[in-house]
C-alpha cells in the first residue's frame, strides 16, 4: 500500500487513530503505458493511498521482434550459378533488393526506384507468396514497366551493381524464373544479396521454397500496422529502407527531388548507380512519368506505405549489414532527421506518411531520436497530420505519436499534449472507424495517460469519446437492453484494453478525477458489465479485466464520502460509542457466532433469510451509474473475481475494490461487510493470503481489517483467519517462506491488531496459533521500525487481557516480552491504542449469519455475477467452491482448536 | 516444509526409534497423529504451510513410549520404517503405525526446531 497508508496503518502514530477509525481505503492505480505492441511496454503502477501521494513503478518489457530471422537468410551464396551478374542485372537487383527489405538497407538499389515500387509492391502483397500469386515475372514486368520510364535506369542499374559491389547475382537465391530477367541481379553487396534475394524471392514465383520459409519469418510484419510496431524492434534498420522509397517518391514525385533529394545523398546514388541521370534527366523522367507516377504511385503509395513499413521491419535484423553497405558507399547515406522531419510536410502524401512511419521506426526504443524530434518541433507537425484526411498519412502520424508517447521522457508527452494532441486524437478516434487507426489512438492516450499533469487533460478532452466510442461497444453494455437480444459479451480488444488502460491511469488523479468517472454516463454500468461478461466466460486473466477491476477499485475510493448525497447514507451508529452498539451487538453474537458453532447448518440459513430481507435496502428502481459501485451486488463479482482469477493485479484490485467499499461509516460499507460474509467471501479472502503474491496478500489482509470492522466478521475472521495471517509473519529465525515486503508485514500486524483488539477470544486465538514467538522476535530483531511497532502494539493488547497473562506464563512468557522494546517509541505505542479502539467500534448489526451463512443452498450459486440480489444456481461452481466450503464447515473444529470455541476436537487424530 | 508433488524434499529429520508398549492387546506407542491426504490440511495447527496434507504428531502420552524416545508434538512424520508418510491417507498413516506384527518403529520425522537449529547454525535471525 502507499507509504502513507502504511502510516496510517502503523497503530502507534497518532495518525493512526485516525487511520484505524476509518479503515484505510486504499486506491491503487496502476498505469500502465503502453506502446506498440511490438514495443517495450513499460508499466507503470501508481499507488495512491489518497489523493497526494502516489509511488510509480515502471517496469519495461521488450516484446521480441521477429524480424531478427532475416538475417540468417542474409549471406546466402549469391549465385548458385556463380554469377557475377553484374551486367544487365540492375533491374533484378533492384529486385532483389526491394524484395529484401534489409537489402534495400544496404543496396544503394533501393534508392533506384524501380526497386522502390518493387517494394511496394510487395509490400502490398504482404502476404508475399500469396499476394503474388501473380507469378514473380508479373510483378517484375510491372517495375519494367516502371522502369521503362526511366528506360535509362535499367541501364543505370547495370552500372550500380557493378559500381557498388560485383556481387555475384543474387540468382542463386533468386528462382531461376528470376534469373531471366533479373540476371541482370545486380551484383549488390553479397550481404545485401543474400538478404534480399530471398525475401524477393516469395514475391517472385520463383523461388518458392526460399520465399515460403522466409515468408513465414516475415509475415508478422506485413499488416501494415503490426509492421509499423514491430518496426520498433528493428527500428533501426527500417529507416534505410524506408529512405529508399522517400528517396523514390521525391525522384520521382517530385522532379526537382525536391528538398529530400537534395539532402540526400541516395538522390545522387541514384542518379549514378541506377541511372538516374542527372537531375535534368530525372526532371525529364519525372515528367514524362507523371502518368505513370499517378498510376503507379497510386496503387502503389496506397499499399506502398504499408510495404515500405513492413520492408523495413524485414530489414530491422539486417541492419548492420545494411550499415556496413552504406557506410562502404560514400555516395548513400539516410536522410537525417531534420530532413525527415521536413518531409512531414512534403506535398505529396505518400512521402508524408512515409516520413511518419520512418519517423516511428527510430523512435522505437530510441530516446535520444524521440529527444531529438521533439526537439526538431517534429511533434507538432506529427499531430497536425492527425487531421489528414488520408487515412494512410494520419494513421502513420499516430504510430509514431505513439512511440514517441512512450517511455519515461515526459516531455515528450507534455510536447504532444501542448500542440493539442490529445484533443487531436480525440478528434480522429470519432472519425475514423479504422481499427488500427484507433488501436494506435488508444495507445497513444495511454501512453500519454501514465503522466500525471496529461491525466485530467485526458479527462477534460477525451473521458466521454472515449466511453461512447470504446468503453461502451466493445463492453457489450447496452443503454437500453432489447429484451429480445441476450446481453452480449466484452470483446476484449486492443483497442478496449488500451482505452481501459488509459482510463485506468487517468481514475488515479485523484478525488475529481474520481468524480468525472464516475459521473461519465454509462462507463460504470459498462466496465461492470464487461467485467460480469469475463466472469460468465471465465476469462478472467486478460490486462482488459485487469484495467477494468483497476479503475472500479480506484472509482470505489472513498465512495463514502464523495459520492453525491453521500451524507445521507452516513451511519449514525458509528458516532455512537461502542457502548451504545453494544446490545445491537450482542443480538448478533447470540445468533450468529456462537449459534453457528453450537448449531448445525439450519440456523444459519434461517439467519440467512433474515439477513436477506431485513438488511439489504429495498430499491425502487435499478440503480445505474457510479451507484452501481457500492451496491452489494458488486461484491459476488468482486469475490468471483478473487476465486477464478489468476492475474495478481487483478487479485489485488479486486481485494482492493472490497477494501474500499469497506470502509467508512456509511450504510452501503455496512451492507458490503455484511454482503462479503452472507457470500461467503471471508474464506475466499482468508485463503488468498496464502497467495504467493506480496501485493494480494497485502490487499487481503487490509480488506479483512476493514471487514473486521463488523463485529460479526471480526469473531469469524478471528476464528478462522488467525493462522493464516499469523503464517505470513517473518519468524524469528528465518525470514518468510514467502519473502514479504515490509508493507505487508505491517499490514498483516495492524490486522491482527485490530482482530485481537476488544477480543480476548480473538487474542486466544492468536495465541494458539504460535503468534507470540513470532510478534516477539518481531518486536525485537526485526530491522524494521514500522514492524516493530506493528508488532509491539498487537503484543500489549494482548497482555492486556489479564485472562490470557496465565496461559502465556505457561508458555514461558513474561511481561518483558510484550512490552515495547526500548527502540520503539512508548509514547507513539500509547496514542495508537485510543485509536484503534475507536477503530474496533462495530459498525454492523444487522448481520447475524457469520460463516454459517455458508448455508448449503448458496453454495454453488454464490458467486454468480447475476445483478440479481438473488442467488443464481446456474452458475457454475467455483472451483474453489468445493474446496472452500470444506475449509469452512471442517474449519469449525479448528476454530475449536483455537480456542475461541471450547470445542476441540480435530477431524481425524488417531492415537497409535 | 512444504514441498511440491513430484519434486524431491529437502528436510532436516531425526530418526526417531520407538519401542512398542503392550497394554493389554494392544500395542501402544504413546502418540496421536493427524493429517493426511484425506484430511484438511488447514485445521493443522502445526503446519507452517496450511496446504501441507503430511502426517503429524498431534498429541503425547507423558511417559509413554514416544515420550521417552523423544517425539514431540508437532513433529512432521516422514517415514515409518521406510514407508513415506508425506502422501498417505490419514488410515494409511495410522495402520503403518499399528501393525502388530511390529514391536518397533521407526520413525523418521522432521519438526521446526530441526531446521531452525540447522539454520541457526547458518547463520540468521537470533532466536528470540
Amino acid at each position: 500500500m502507499p507509504a502513507e497508508v502504511k502510516q496510517e496503518q502503523s497503530p502507534s502514530n497518532a495518525t493512526s487513530l485516525a487511520m484505524m477509525q476509518e479503515p484505510q481505503e486504499v486506491v491503487e492505480e496502476t498505469v500502465t503505458i503502453e506502446e506498440d505492441p511490438g514495443t517495450p511496454t513499460s508499466h507503470v503502477s501508481v499507488v495512491t493511498s489518497d489523493d497526494g501521494t502516489t509511488r510509480r513503478t515502471e517496469t519495461k518489457v521488450t516484446k521480441m521482434v521477429k524480424t531478427v530471422t532475416t538475417r540468417t537468410v542474409r549471406q546466402v551464396p549469391l549465385g548458385p550459378d556463380g554469377l557475377p551478374l553484374p551486367e544487365g542485372t540492375s533491374p533484378l537487383g533492384s529486385y532483389t533488393d526491394s524484395i529484401d527489405r534489409r537489402y534495400l538497407k544496404n543496396g544503394s538499389d533501393r534508392f533506384i526506384t524501380p526497386q522502390a515500387t518493387s517494394t511496394l509492391t510487395r509490400s502490398y502483397n504482404n502476404s508475399y507468396n500469396d499476394s503474388y500469386g501473380e507469378t514473380p515475372e508479373s510483378q517484375y514486368i510491372r517495375h519494367y514497366g516502371l522502369h521503362d520510364g526511366y528506360a535509362d535506369l535499367t541501364d543505370n542499374y547495370g552500372s550500380l551493381s557493378r559500381g557498388v559491389n560485383y556481387r555475384p547475382p543474387r540468382y542463386p537465391y533468386m528462382p531461376n524464373s528470376y534469373r531471366p530477367e533479373n540476371s541482370y541481379t545486380l551484383p549488390i553487396r553479397k550481404d545485401d544479396y543474400g538478404h534480399v534475394a530471398q525475401p524477393q524471392v516469395p514475391m517472385g514465383s520463383s523461388t518458392v521454397d526460399l520465399n515460403r520459409s522466409q515468408p513465414e519469418r516475415f509475415q508478422p510484419e506485413p499488416y501494415g500496422l503490426e509492421d509499423d510496431r514491430r518496426s520498433l524492434g528493428p527500428e533501426e534498420e527500417e529507416p534505410y529502407e524506408l529512405e529508399p522509397d522517400y528517396s523514390t517518391a521525391n525522384r520521382r514525385t517530385l522532379p526537382g527531388a525536391n528538398r529530400g533529394r537534395t539532402h540526400r545523398e541516395p538522390l545522387r546514388d541514384g542518379p549514378r548507380v541506377r541511372g538516374y541521370p542527372d537531375d535534368p534527366i530525372e526532371a525529364e523522367l519525372i515528367d514524362e512519368r507523371h502518368p505513370y507516377i499517378h498510376g503507379m504511385y497510386s496503387a502503389p503509395l496506397a499499399q506502398p506505405e504499408r510495404g515500405s513499413m513492413a520492408s523495413l521491419d524485414r530489414m530491422g535484423g539486417r541492419r548492420s549489414p545494411s550499415i556496413d553497405s552504406i557506410r562502404k558507399d560514400p555516395r548513400w547515406r539516410d536522410p537525417d532527421l531534420p530532413e525527415v522531419i521536413a518531409m512531414l510536410g512534403h506535398p505529396i502524401d505518400p512521402v508524408k506518411s512515409n516520413a511518419a512511419a520512418y519517423l516511428q521506426h527510430l523512435c522505437y526504443e530510441n530516446d535520444k531520436i524521440k529527444k531529438d524530434v521533439r526537439q526538431l518541433k517534429g511533434i507538432p507537425v506529427l499531430v497536425g497530420l492527425l487531421d489528414h484526411p488520408k487515412s494512410e498519412v494520419h494513421r502513420k502520424a499516430c504510430g509514431a505519436l505513439r512511440n514517441i508517447s512512450y517511455g519515461k521522457d515526459n516531455d515528450n508527452k507534455v510536447a504532444i499534449k501542448n500542440c493539442d494532441g490529445i484533443p487531436a486524437l480525440i478528434r480522429l478516434l470519432r472519425k475514423t472507424n479504422d481499427m488500427e487507426v484507433r488501436e494506435l489512438i488508444t495507445g497513444t492516450l495511454w501512453n500519454l495517460s501514465s503522466y500525471e499533469p496529461l491525466k485530467m487533460v485526458i479527462i477534460n478532452h477525451g473521458l466521454q469519446t472515449l466511453t461512447n466510442e470504446v468503453i461502451i461497444p466493445h463492453s457489450g453494455w447496452e443503454h437500453e437492453p432489447n429484451e429480445d437480444s441476450k446481453p452480449r459479451d466484452a470483446e476484449w480488444t486492443t483497442v478496449f484494453k488500451n482505452t481501459s488502460g488509459c482510463l485506468r491511469n487517468v481514475s488515479s488523479d485523484g478525488a475529481e478525477a474520481r468524480r468525472r468517472l464516475r459521473e461519465c454516463e454509462g462507463l460504470v454500468d459498462a466496465l461492470l458489465h464487461a467485467l460480469q461478461s469475463a466472469v460468465g466466460k471465465k476469462d478472467m486473466d486478460n490486462k482488459s479485466v485487469e484495467n477494468c477491476v483497476c479503475i472500479m477499485r480506484n472509482l470505489s475510493y472513498h465512495v463514502h464520502k464523495e459520492v453525491p448525497g453521500a451524507e445521507k447514507y452516513q451511519d449514525p451508529s458509528a458516532l455512537q460509542a461502542p457502548g451504545s452498539a453494544g446490545p445491537q451487538r450482542k443480538k448478533k453474537d447470540d445468533a450468529g457466532c456462537f449459534g453457528g458453532k453450537k448449531a448445525k447448518g439450519r440456523k444459519n440459513g434461517e439467519n440467512d433469510k433474515s439477513y436477506d430481507t431485513l438488511d439489504l435496502p429495498k430499491r425502487t428502481e435499478p440503480s445505474k451509474g457510479f451507484e452501481l459501485l457500492y451496491q452489494p451486488e458488486v461484491v459476488r463479482l468482486y469475490l468471483s473475481l478473487l476465486t477464478e482469477s489468476q492475474n495478481y493485479n487483478t487479485l489485488e484490485a479486486a481485494a482492493g475494490a472490497l477494501q474500499n467499499l469497506s470502509a467508512g461509516q456509511w450504510t452501503w460499507s455496512n451492507y458490503i461487510r455484511a454482503t462479503v460474509r452472507k457470500e461467503k467471501g471471508l474464506p475466499i479472502l482468508v485463503e488468498l493470503l496464502r497467495s504467493d503474491s506480496d501485493k494480494v496478500v497485502r490487499a487481503v489482509a487490509i480488506a479483512l481489517r476493514n471487514l473486521s470492522i463488523d463485529r460479526r466478521n471480526k469473531d469469524l475472521i478471528g476464528s478462522y483467519a488467525m493462522r493464516d495471517l499469523v503464517s505470513n509473519l517473518p519468524s524469528g529465525q528465518q525470514r518468510p517462506a514467502k519473502n514479504l515486503e515490509e508493507d505487508t508485514v505491517v499490514a498483516i500486524l495492524n490486522t491482527i491488531h485490530e482482530i485481537v483488539t476488544d477480543s480476548s477470544e480473538n487474542a486466544r486465538s492468536l495465541i494458539q496459533a504460535q503468534a507470540i514467538e513470532k510478534l516477539v522476535a518481531i518486536n525485537r530483531t526485526s530491522q524494521s521500525a514500522r514492524e516493530t511497532k506493528a508488532a509491539s502494539h498487537v503484543l500489549q493488547t494482548v497482555w492486556s487481557y489479564k485472562e490470557l497473562r496465565n496461559a502465556l506464563t505457561k508458555d514461558g512468557w513474561n511481561k518483558s516480552h510484550f512490552q515495547p522494546t526500548v527502540t520503539a517509541t512508548p509514547k507513539a505505542t500509547k496514542n495508537g491504542k485510543p485509536g484503534y479502539d475507536d477503530t474496533t467500534l462495530p459498525l454492523m448489526e444487522k448481520n447475524q449469519d457469520g460463516y454459517s451463512t455458508i448455508d448449503q443452498r448458496d453454495k454453488d450459486c454464490k458467486y454468480k455475477t447475476g445483478d440479481g440480489s438473488v442467488d443464481l444456481t446456474e452458475r457454475e461452481p467455483l472451483k474453489n467452491d468445493t474446496n472452500r466450503k470444506h475449509y469452512i464447515r471442517s474449519n469449525r473444529p479448528a476454530v475449536s482448536l483455537v480456542d475461541a470455541c471450547d470445542v476441540k476436537p480435530q477431524p481425524v487424530d488417531s492415537w497409535v | 516444509m512444504s514441498f511440491v508433488p513430484g519434486q524431491p524434499v529437502t528436510a532436516v529429520v531425526e530418526r526417531v526409534e520407538i519401542q512398542k508398549l503392550r497394554q493389554g492387546e494392544n500395542l501402544i506407542l504413546g502418540f496421536s497423529i493427524g493429517g493426511g491426504i484425506d484430511q484438511d490440511p488447514g485445521q493443522n495447527p502445526f503446519s507452517e504451510d496450511k496446504s501441507d496434507k503430511g502426517i503429524y504428531v498431534t498429541r503425547i502420552s507423558p511417559k509413554g513410549p514416544a515420550d521417552l524416545a523423544g517425539l514431540k508434538i508437532g513433529d512432521k512424520i516422514m517415514q515409518v520404517n521406510g514407508w513415506d508418510m508425506t502422501m498417505v491417507t490419514h488410515d494409511q498413516a495410522r495402520k503403518k503405525l499399528t501393525k502388530k506384527k511390529e514391536d518397533v518403529v521407526r520413525l523418521l520425522v522432521t519438526r521446526k526446531s530441526l531446521e531452525e537449529a540447522v539454520k541457526h547454525s547458518k547463520g540468521c535471525y537470533p532466536k528470540p
